[in-house]
């Protein structure tokens, strides 16, 4: 990194107040100051904490989807004069050494760089690979692109990107529809092999993609279509 | 009255389902916010359904007949159906509406601490 790009890394959060310390603390570890925790509707101490933690933090009243809160991130972003935009999941899956690689992508030109998960890992749950091709078959059959990893949450937009990106959904079908937005304005995109820490925390979530919600996202996707 | 053989009640429906029609590709090639394929397909069934009933009523009641839905009971709940269906297509369409409103709402509120979180940054 030579240091001129700014960068923010955007954090959509709901009631993480057990880890969005730890994982905030590991950013800043990193070398990133530039951190926007958009708290969707927590109804325990996350904003707290991310504000003890000197991250910019800003909450929304009701609790409207992981898709809302990534946008009020990176319209903040935009608000702050980011050049790159980076959205980091807030439960401690993500490695922030990840981070460098998907920003040297748009460094070198790219729009949006997507991480992807590496299947073969064997700590990743098997259902979770079966869940992530089931998504990048509907997302490439609805939008007309095949990316690898259409759900991962590890992001990183150009300026370019994040002004002409227009999403309209709120939940996690959103992952799908940057899809949709990179190919209708044929942004330049690469995919970057990111690492994933599954834990027994993130794994025991109740709100993150289960079975059901995966149909309800499908649906959704298609309703949207 | 008949025009082109066509009654005055078929005319009025036939018109009026193309016109719907007609709207409704308008709007979703114009990309209008909200416009979805899947509203297009659905308005298109509806509305060529009737367009369809009003120019060939025979062939409709042929089609009618032959799934055994020639009795009238059978036609009037067929019918509740149709409006039924297009009820509910509405009022999803109302949620849908008012859930984007709510979100930026919601986020017109959360940025509004944006500012306040720069200058104390700042200082």
């Amino acid at each position: 990194m030579d240091g001129k790009k700014r960068i923010y890394i955007v954090i959509p959060v709901y009631n993480e107040a057990s880890v969005i310390g730890s994982v905030l603390k590991e950013l800043q570890r990193a070398g990133y100051a530039n951190l926007i925790v958009v708290d969707d509707g927590s109804t325990d101490t996350t904003s707290q904490i991310a504000r003890e933690s000197h991250a910019i933090t800003l909450r929304h009243s009701l609790n409207r989807g992981k898709g809302a809160a990534v946008r009020t991130g990176i319209e903040a972003a935009r608000m702050l004069d980011a050049d790159i935009v980076v959205t980091f999941d807030g439960d401690g899956q993500h490695d922030p050494e990840d981070i460098q690689n998907l920003a040297r992508e748009i460094e070198n030109g790219q729009d949006v760089v997507l991480g992807k998960r590496n299947f073969d890992e064997k700590h990743i749950p098997y259902y979770r690979a079966v869940a992530n091709r089931i998504g990048n078959f509907i997302t490439w059959v609805i939008y007309g692109l095949w990316v690898n990893d259409s759900q991962s949450g590890l992001r990183a937009y150009s300026r370019r990107a994040f002004d002409l990106i227009q999403t309209e959904t709120d939940r996690y079908e959103y992952d799908s529809e940057v899809i949709r937005e990179i190919a209708k304005h044929k942004l330049a995109y690469s995919e970057v092999l990111m690492h994933v820490r599954y834990t027994s925390y993130s794994q025991q979530k109740k709100h993150k993609q289960s079975f059901v919600n995966g149909l309800k996202t499908f649906a959704r996707l298609l309703l949207n279509t | 009255m008949y025009i082109l053989g066509l009654s005055l009640i078929q005319i009025i429906l036939a018109t009026v389902a193309v016109v719907f029609i007609t709207i409704s590709v308008m709007r979703f090639g114009r990309k209008e916010r909200g416009q979805t394929g899947f509203k297009l397909i659905s308005s298109c069934i509806v509305w060529g359904g009737i367009l369809v009933t009003a120019l060939f009523p025979k062939w409709v009641l042929q089609i009618a007949r032959s799934l055994g839905m020639g009795e009238n009971l059978n036609t009037l709940i067929f019918t509740g159906f149709v409006i039924a269906f297009a009820l509910i297509f509405r009022m999803l369409g109302s949620i849908e509406h008012l859930e984007r409103t709510i979100t930026l709402l919601v986020r017109k509120e959360a940025l509004k601490d944006l500012d306040k979180q720069k200058h104390e940054k700042k200082t």
